[in-house]
């Protein structure tokens, strides 16, 4: 696979969930320079980055969701919570030895793109909806304490 | 084989899951594509793209029936678990060499559309009951509209 282009459909509208997004694929591509090297240690070192990266995002996203209301909020989880025991069965065989760069990516790239477009597109109304009522109760400290504590 | 076109008999009209299931369908239809035009490789991708985004829309669909509290929630389960079963018995026999994707695409093709316009419709009734923030798009409408006119 070659590089994950940022293409506009992949923009949800929230900008800070957008940004997080990027950053993910950024780490994609970065694990993808990593396999061409194929360093085992750089590899170990980039996905171990891109796992707590991606579990801070998915934690501060289902914050979004709790905050605003989103019903369907245990689903996403649900989700979420399979992509992690995914991508924990791969860094398992990897440790072992397992050659699964070329497998993680291809499945990384797929995930990523069809979470986006389809699961997050769903909750991106009452999130948007949300945010701005917060916004405009000049609360919008929440967002910044999130990102903080889900970022530190 | 022609393309599916999304219909009525598919719709349940829960916006999420009409969204995932209208996904499933694209990546039958994509299925198609390629094994029309005889490219191996991409039927390969294309199936590993749909059982992965479909055991994903299982996950968020069975939360969905626990919420609701659908009594036939395990049933429907052991439907789900079945076509696991399938998917990764299929999965073996593929890594062991065997040629598996003529029988893998029918039972997506055949399996998953049924399921889709037979079984997910007798959860429906339930979730829209037991989700009172289910009619989302009227009730955000209404609220973005109160926004906008006390808080621009």
């Amino acid at each position: 696979m070659a590089h994950i282009q940022w293409d506009e459909q992949l923009n949800t509208g929230i900008q800070v969930i957008d940004s997080q997004h990027r950053r993910i694929v950024e780490y994609i591509n970065s694990l993808y320079d990593a396999s061409l090297t194929h360093n085992r240690t750089d590899v170990e070192q980039v996905l171990q980055n891109l796992v707590d990266y991606t579990l801070s995002h998915f934690a501060f996203e289902e914050s979004l969701m709790e905050e605003a209301g989103y019903p369907f909020i245990n689903g996403h989880k649900r989700v979420h919570e399979l992509f992690v025991k995914r991508i924990n069965n791969f860094q398992q065989r990897f440790k072992i030895g397992d050659d699964i760069t070329d497998e993680l990516l291809a499945a990384l790239k797929s995930w990523l793109i069809n979470h986006i477009k389809s699961d997050d597109n769903d909750y991106t109304d009452t999130v948007l909806t949300n945010m701005n009522y917060v916004n405009t109760q000049q609360n919008s400290g929440w967002l910044s304490r999130s990102l903080k504590h889900f970022f530190s | 084989m022609s393309h599916i076109e999304w219909s009525d008999k598919f719709t349940t009209g829960i916006n999420v899951i009409d969204g995932q299931h209208k996904r499933i369908i694209h990546y039958i239809n994509q299925l198609t594509d390629a094994q029309k035009l005889n490219e191996p490789a991409r039927v390969g991708e294309v199936l590993d793209d749909l059982t992965d985004y479909t055991l994903s829309h299982f996950a968020f669909e069975e939360s969905l029936m626990d919420e609701a509290r659908y009594d036939a929630a395990e049933i429907h389960k052991q439907t789900h678990n079945a076509f696991r079963d399938k998917i990764s018995n299929y999965q073996q026999r593929y890594g062991n060499g065997e040629l598996v994707e003529k029988e893998l695409f029918e039972l997506l093709n055949m399996w998953l559309l049924d399921h889709i316009a037979e079984d997910d419709n007798s959860y429906v009734p339930f979730v829209k009951k037991n989700f009172p923030s289910i009619n989302l798009d009227e009730k955000q409408g209404w609220i973005k509209q109160k926004i906008k006119e006390f808080f621009k």
